[in-house]
């Protein structure tokens, strides 16, 4: 006990010794020479962009507009096809392992704080801005450390499935069959060419989110030479960052709503397969088809009988 | 108070001519305001440093732009621009995203680390000496926040007041031009007509603003 409050009191005190804490001025990026760069950069430059765009609203408007649009489609799609009923009577395929399964559920977590808070920041002034953005804006900084570490284990385990294949572009023409009431097998490997679309928009998508957040967070960082890299200045750096991160924002928030509406209703209990790491056989036979056929010629399930059932793809 | 303008909007006016690169009124704002280590509202800067006859030295902080662009900006709408033309925000509202820093030319905005993260506190610059919105004027809260307000007294903000050549000028802007163009025309140069400078009117041209 005693030594779990000792290494309590070293963690305090090491906080308290970064307290307070300024930059100085003479040595920051951003104030002390950066800040005739920003003059410099007077006419024309990003901060003149980001003026305009931020200025209008546009990212504000644009993500309620895009979301909207997005749910409308959803709506439409449940009233006039439906969500697709697979059998959870059958056999069970093995589909993702423990650390898989831990890693998306600490990123579906943050990202279920992250886009609401991020929307939330955008519309400060409707919520009133003070005490309560400012709590939604610690939570975003707070899930995006918890989205940060699981990322990595999700690169190590998907990225080689997730690279492009030709039947994809056969996928991209029937949109995988979500357009039609009929269960046929579809041109997929273990990941449909919507969920390879959504691991390249928000693993590679993320990082870029992850690091321009970081930026705008650590704002005067001197250690990490970003501008030097760029051949900009501190100050354009951040403006950068911010377009990024509103505009890549809306992005993955419109992705984000597609998989969580893919994977809780317009396939009836796919979520499971994230939960306990097994797939219905008839959801994998009709939309993993080519990964059922390489478990089958790797012998590691046996022939389904729903080849009786549907015609198989070649 | 008089009826404010166009004409004599409050503004701040740094003669370059003059500025002599002592920093007095950077440490007065600092001194004056109690201002954390980590901010500066007020920074003297040098252009073309050791270039004969090119070096010029001028003072900056936040200039009050007609057209603000951190007002434009702020997600959470914490600016307030006083018919005088001072760009005022409520550090109560604020929530130190940095926006208005990505948008203001002049690098203003500044942002103290608090908190148990170190997160950026709520935004800071000059108030031109007039303090806070929403808050009791001479308050010994608007003191803490925003510090002094000179303004509310009829006094001239510290730094222009304590500036020993009287590079820096600030005041309703009809005057502060009669000023500039009497020594203009005493001194035989400069720029004839301060409402062309870059600094005097808007951050960024007419047609380039929202």
């Amino acid at each position: 006990m005693r030594v779990i409050l000792a290494f309590i009191a070293c963690v305090m005190s090491a906080f308290a010794l970064h307290l307070p804490d300024g930059t100085n001025q003479y040595d920051s990026n951003v104030w002390a020479a950066g800040r005739v760069e920003n003059i410099k950069g007077y006419e024309g430059g990003m901060g003149e962009i980001f003026t305009f765009i931020q200025g209008n609203n546009y990212f504000a408007y644009g993500v309620v507009a895009i979301i909207l649009a997005v749910i409308g489609a959803f709506i439409l799609h449940f009233l006039i096809i439906g969500p697709k009923h697979f059998s959870h009577d059958g056999k069970k395929v093995y589909a993702f392992d423990i650390v898989e399964r831990i890693s998306h559920g600490i990123a579906a977590l943050s990202w279920v704080i992250l886009v609401p808070t991020g929307i939330i920041m955008m519309w400060g002034s409707s919520f009133g801005g003070g005490a309560f953005v400012n709590f939604m804006q610690d939570l975003h900084v707070i899930a995006t450390v918890f989205f940060t570490i699981s990322v990595f284990p999700m690169i190590f385990y998907w990225t080689i499935r997730m690279l492009p294949a030709v039947y994809d572009i056969r996928w991209m023409f029937i949109v995988g069959g979500y357009l039609s009431k009929k269960k046929r097998p579809v041109p997929a490997g273990k990941f449909n060419a919507g969920q390879k679309a959504w691991y390249w928009v928000a693993i590679p998508g993320g990082l870029v989110m992850i690091a321009t957040g970081a930026a705008m967070y650590f704002l005067d960082f001197k250690a990490v030479p970003v501008a030097d890299w760029l051949g900009i200045s501190q100050i354009e750096v951040l403006r950068w960052s911010v377009i990024i991160h509103n505009i890549l924002g809306i992005v993955c928030a419109v992705f984000f709503l597609v998989h969580i509406y893919m994977a809780a209703i317009a396939i009836h209990g796919a979520i499971w397969s994230m939960v306990n790491g097994y797939k219905e056989e008839e959801e994998v036979y009709v939309l993993h088809h080519y990964w059922y056929q390489e478990l089958v010629s790797k012998n590691k399930i046996p022939v389904s009988d729903y080849e009786k059932v549907y015609d198989k793809l070649k | 108070m008089s009826e404010f303008n166009q004409n004599n909007r409050l503004k701040f006016y740094c003669d370059n001519d003059r500025c002599i690169d002592c920093n007095g009124c950077a440490v007065a704002c600092d001194e004056a305001h109690e201002l954390p280590i980590g901010v500066r509202r007020r920074r003297v800067i040098t252009l073309n440093e050791g270039v004969i006859g090119k070096e010029v030295s001028t003072s900056i902080a936040c200039m009050h732009c007609e057209d603000a662009p951190c007002s434009l900006v702020c997600p959470v709408d914490c600016f307030v621009i006083r018919p005088d033309g001072i760009v005022l925000h409520d550090k109560e509202v604020c929530i130190g995203c940095g926006y208005c820093l990505y948008a203001c030319p002049f690098g203003a905005p500044q942002f103290p680390r608090e908190g148990v993260f170190g997160a950026k506190g709520s935004m800071d610059k000059c108030t031109m000496c007039a303090g806070g919105v929403n808050i009791q004027t001479n308050s010994e809260h608007e003191f803490e926040e925003y510090g002094q307000n000179r303004i509310a007294e009829g006094k001239v903000p510290v730094c222009a007041a304590m500036c020993s050549t009287k590079a820096l000028l600030v005041g309703e802007s009809d005057i502060i031009e009669q000023i500039y163009l009497d020594r203009v025309s005493a001194r035989g140069y400069g720029v004839k007509n301060i409402k062309e400078s870059p600094t005097w009117k808007i951050a960024y041209y007419t047609k380039d603003r929202v």
